[in-house]
């Protein structure tokens, strides 16, 4: 036998069976976005870091010029290596058109079935692959245009074209998707005809470290040790990598991704606790005449309230057992993509205690929390106040914003009166325009941040203006290239630029990061970058150097007047720095002058390495069809190439690095409209369960269910103008703290700040649909009501 | 003007079917001014409902006018109701956002029938007819309780309806102030309309033209 209070609690939900389960339903899509958002964070957090470490990545990369068992024997025996693998790389180009080309990467494997470092499984296909055969990365069907049995026609500096069938995929997780960094990597057995076809490799050796593996420092030691030890058995080493230990080459991306994800699962918190609240202030007010009742019979105000207090609990309990199942299986879903866009794939799914404990704190402790206001405001009316009804608003019409809104009397009478009545109950519309902002400001923001960053990216490649980056394998005379480049019709300048590669000598005297290094003509036209701080390089200087702001990331001890060390084939050089310069790459660079990098890099006079190149149309069809004829040209003139890099591909990669983000942004901002939707239709939903009396008088006194139905629906679409003219303001600041961090992570500078009128005008449109579908089913509810119902309900 | 024919009206209830009606047949003629008495449950409010299209009879036919509002549809009901009938309740039920004047404007809007430009004019001359034209521009919740009766009086009569319903109308008012709405509704009946009042008030009983008594759902007298 249950007690009157308990009857009561349960036949309250059963009575009103509608609005609890639109309230239930409101309070697990708020437990449904802070769980799918949270479960997608602890399951990515970690999962980077995890998959990288799966494939036992090599602490540090050897260039030398042998790869024999015995050599890699010895290497292993040096003290503090804890493995070594010899693994030949073989640059080239695939051919995906008759005279297009794109980059390739083919890594010589010593033993498909007893991979030691930087490993990978077998996708598809055939394991390993045969002499005429190629193993592709699953992401590199699509870039290199080919499908598994397929041959590919594969050419390299100073070889042969030599074509080889795909006979399969892998699955490299320590390589980023190729569609993202537009190469094709390949992987190619011991005896391969590549090796015997290709002009040459770069042999390269890989070890791991037995200690303190993710310490540069040691991680050094070690690969000097190794080097040490190569060099006394007679062998040269060109080049020591050490890549940033532990690190997966998109960590940045992650860290964007992980940053806004964050965020967005913080203001999800924010909004449905919001919602919550309102959902509970809205359920009250159907409750007001019982309270007197309740009270008018003996019920103290404490009593009132734990009977309300219980009656959250239970919906907030039905919201946890729907929203929780549905919101880990969302969160898995969104982990399982994003880090499918990384190229990984999730092993542990593990649902953490910690996420556990907060979603049940979130789930019933906060929804109790947030009530606690409206059921001790709801529980504390007298018995006069609540048995006489709401006394609308004050007789005095005191208020300043009730004076305003009487002001506006020059509206229709229906659509006054929606007017009146949104405004009626300010706390709660205060709440439900509240939410929807946030939501809309999180919407807004997600497009501008997302424009933001294409506008910076394409600022960028505006101030660069030149299509085509050429480069040959040897110095060649600059008359040659000049001769062959110009034969081109669609070509209407190029400029020879020397290039070197060097790594950033630290105080410790170790290198670090691989730097590029370009010697572009101070006068040039070609290259305008924006200053951050001091002056491009300057005719007549041949000592100062420009620094962007990639390579000032690295190292902030990089200023103007101070000096930059690099390691350039082997000798180390020290250069003033008289700039810094913004540029929308992480990769760091170094603007030398001409003379200065020829120097460095061991160039002759009138003789270069690449070209940057004008084309008359600018267009991406116009830079491909340059591209090909310049390939045609050269191949006529029998000068060799390395690569042909259309501006526009470039462009793409970059954006394709930000797909990751773009899609937190995306899923964002889907949630919320979900959430806006739900939240406005619960709050529409309440007001015409509240309202329903008034609703009566207006068919009493001749309103027809379309006029009510219309009525309904302006007050949504009144509330939704509402929250977007908030959102509006909101998401400027939002927009611009999103904006500078996620910039400040991925590319090193914050993006420039960008506003545009597009995002907010697509809320507003979003936001009148949205209001309009929310009031469709409270519309027609209000429609629905007889007369007699509505007149007879308390 | 009114005519009920066999009007029954069931409502279900866990504990069987409730006739509120039993067969009632009644005529109320333009320009009658009829006072329905009974006690509590008897039917005096469901009759009034059926007359004014609020709620349908089980069976039965209702007629006001030449109209069987039963075969009615809800959106033909409201415009008929905006039309034909004005309605006064006993807890006035003026819409608390509206100004007094607005409140009376607001079923001239829903009709449409009166031009845009002389609805207010009429909205105030109304308020002057019923003695409350000095709160027009009020809130009702600024209003006392006769107040605020005889601005729902007011828009009762907003677009002129032959007949004028009301449901205990001073069941919420103090006697002095019953008086002075039971002069309000004699002197409109005196002006050609029809009006069905429901009522324990004997003043409205002498003021009636009529009185019709209904017991467990029948006419009695």
């Amino acid at each position: 036998m249950i007690g009157s209070r308990a009857r009561k609690i349960l036949g309250d939900l059963s009575e009103r069976r509608g609005a609890f389960l639109m309230a239930v339903l409101a309070m697990s899509v708020g437990v449904f976005q802070i769980s799918s958002m949270l479960y997608t964070y602890s399951i990515l957090s970690g999962t980077l870091g995890t998959m990288f470490e799966r494939t036992r990545p090599a602490s540090a990369i050897l260039v030398t010029d042998g790869d024999s068992d015995a050599l890699i024997d010895s290497v292993r025996a040096v003290p503090g290596v804890a493995d070594a693998e010899a693994r030949p790389v073989i640059v080239g180009r695939v051919r995906v058109g008759r005279d297009e080309w794109v980059p390739g990467m083919f890594y010589v494997v010593r033993d498909f079935n007893k991979l030691r470092l930087d490993t990978f499984e077998p996708h598809q296909g055939a394991w390993p692959p045969g002499e005429q055969e190629v193993l592709l990365e699953q992401t590199a069907l699509q870039v290199a245009k080919a499908r598994s049995g397929d041959a590919i026609n594969i050419r390299t500096v100073g070889g042969e074209d030599q074509a080889l069938k795909v006979s399969g995929t892998v699955h490299d997780e320590g390589l980023p998707p190729s569609w993202m960094d537009h190469i094709v990597p390949g992987f190619v057995s011991w005896n391969s005809a590549l090796r015997r076809s290709a002009g040459g490799e770069s042999k390269q050796i890989r070890i791991r470290v037995a200690d303190s593996p993710l310490d540069e420092g040691s991680i050094r030691e070690v690969a000097d040790r190794v080097k040490a030890m190569l060099e006394r058995q007679g062998h040269h080493v060109s080049w020591i990598n050490v890549p940033p230990p532990g690190k997966h080459p998109h960590a940045d991306q992650m860290a964007a991704f992980l940053y806004l994800l964050g965020v967005f699962g913080l203001m999800s918190f924010v909004l449905s606790t919001a919602l919550v609240a309102g959902m509970v202030q809205g359920l009250l007010a159907e409750q007001v005449r019982q309270v007197g009742i309740m009270k008018a019979i003996g019920g103290s105000t404490r009593q009132v309230a734990t009977l309300y207090l219980a009656q959250v609990s239970i919906l907030a309990a039905g919201a946890l057992a729907v929203g929780l199942p549905a919101g880990m299986f969302a969160g898995r879903i969104f982990a399982r993509s994003f880090a499918a866009i990384l190229n990984g794939h999730i092993t542990n799914t593990e649902f953490p205690m910690w996420l556990l404990v907060l979603e049940i704190v979130a789930g019933i402790a906060v929804p109790l929390l947030v009530s606690l206001g409206p059921v001790l405001q709801a529980s504390g009316v007298t018995v006069h106040q609540a048995l006489n009804g709401d006394p609308g608003p004050r007789a005095d019409g005191g208020r300043r914003l009730d004076r305003a809104i009487a002001r506006i009397d020059w509206l229709p009478r229906p659509l006054m009166l929606s007017l009146r009545t949104t405004f009626l109950r300010r706390g709660r519309l205060a709440l439900t325009v509240g939410m929807l902002a946030v939501g809309g400001a999180m919407f807004i923001s997600a497009l501008n941040i997302s424009d933001a960053w294409k506008r910076s990216v394409d600022d960028d490649f505006a101030l660069r203006h030149f299509q085509l980056v050429v480069s040959v394998p040897h110095p060649t005379d600059i008359a040659t290239l000049d001769r062959v480049i110009r034969a081109v019709p669609a070509v209407t300048g190029a400029e020879y630029w020397p290039e070197a590669k060097g790594f950033l000598v630290g105080s410790s005297g170790g290198s670090g990061d691989v730097v590029g290094i370009v010697g572009p003509d101070p006068g040039s036209k070609l290259l305008q970058l924006p200053m951050l701080s001091g002056l491009w390089i300057r005719s007549g200087d041949s000592t100062g150097v420009v620094i962007n702001q990639g390579l000032f990331a690295r190292d902030t001890t990089l200023r103007v007047g101070r000096q930059v060390r690099l390691r350039i084939r082997g000798q180390v050089v020290t250069w003033r720095i008289n700039g810094i310069a913004s540029e929308m790459t992480p990769m760091p660079i170094v603007y030398a002058p001409p003379d200065l990098v020829a120097r460095a890099a061991g160039l002759q006079p009138g003789t270069a390495r690449s070209a940057r190149v004008v084309t008359g149309k600018t267009d991406e069809a116009s830079q491909l069809q340059a591209s090909e004829a310049l390939e045609q040209a050269f191949a006529r003139e029998h000068v060799e190439l390395s690569s042909i890099q259309r501006i526009s591909d470039n462009r793409k990669a970059i954006l394709d690095h930000l797909v990751i983000i773009l899609s937190v942004l995306t899923l964002a901002a889907l949630i919320m409209l979900f959430v806006g939707a739900i939240g406005l239709t619960s709050t529409l939903s309440l007001n015409v369960v509240r309202r329903t009396r008034e609703i009566g008088i207006l068919g009493a006194i001749g309103a027809t269910p379309a006029t009510i139905s219309r009525h309904v629906w302006a007050e949504g679409v009144l509330i939704g103008l509402l929250s977007w003219g908030l959102a509006t303001l909101l998401s400027a600041p939002a927009s611009y703290i999103m904006e500078r961090v996620t910039g400040q992570i991925f590319f090193k500078t914050p993006v420039r700040f960008y506003m545009g009128t597009g995002p907010a005008l697509i809320w507003l449109g979003l936001v009148v649909v949205l209001a309009s579908a929310s009031s469709l089913y409270p519309a027609w509810r209000a429609s629905r009501l007889t007369v007699r119902k509505a007149l007879s309900y308390e | 003007m009114i005519t009920l024919t066999g009007v029954t009206k069931t409502y279900p209830s866990p504990a069987g079917a409730f006739s509120a009606l039993r067969g009632i047949d009644l005529h109320i003629s333009a320009g009658e001014f009829a006072a329905i008495v009974g006690k509590s449950g008897s039917g005096k409010s469901t009759l009034l409902n059926m007359v004014a299209g609020i709620d349908r009879p089980s069976a039965g036919t209702v007629r006001v006018g030449e109209r069987p509002i039963e075969a009615l549809s809800q959106g033909q009901l409201a415009k008929w109701r905006g039309q034909s009938v004005g309605i006064v309740f006993q807890f006035f039920q003026l819409l608390p956002t509206l100004t007094v004047a607005e409140n009376v404007m607001l079923p001239m809007d829903f009709l449409g029938a009166i031009p845009g430009r002389e609805r207010h004019r009429r909205a105030l001359l109304l308020l002057e007819r019923v003695g409350v034209a000095d709160q027009a521009g009020k809130l009702p919740s600024a209003l006392s309780g006769g107040q605020q009766q005889r601005v729902a009086i007011a828009r009762a009569l907003a677009n002129d309806p032959p007949v004028i319903l009301a449901d205990e109308p001073t069941g919420n008012l103090d006697s002095a102030t019953s008086a002075d709405i039971f002069k309000l509704f004699a002197e409109l009946a005196a002006d050609g309309k029809t009006l069905v009042i429901v009522t324990h008030e004997r003043e409205a009983v002498s003021g009636a033209t009529r009185t019709v008594t209904l017991a467990d759902g029948c006419v009695i007298r």
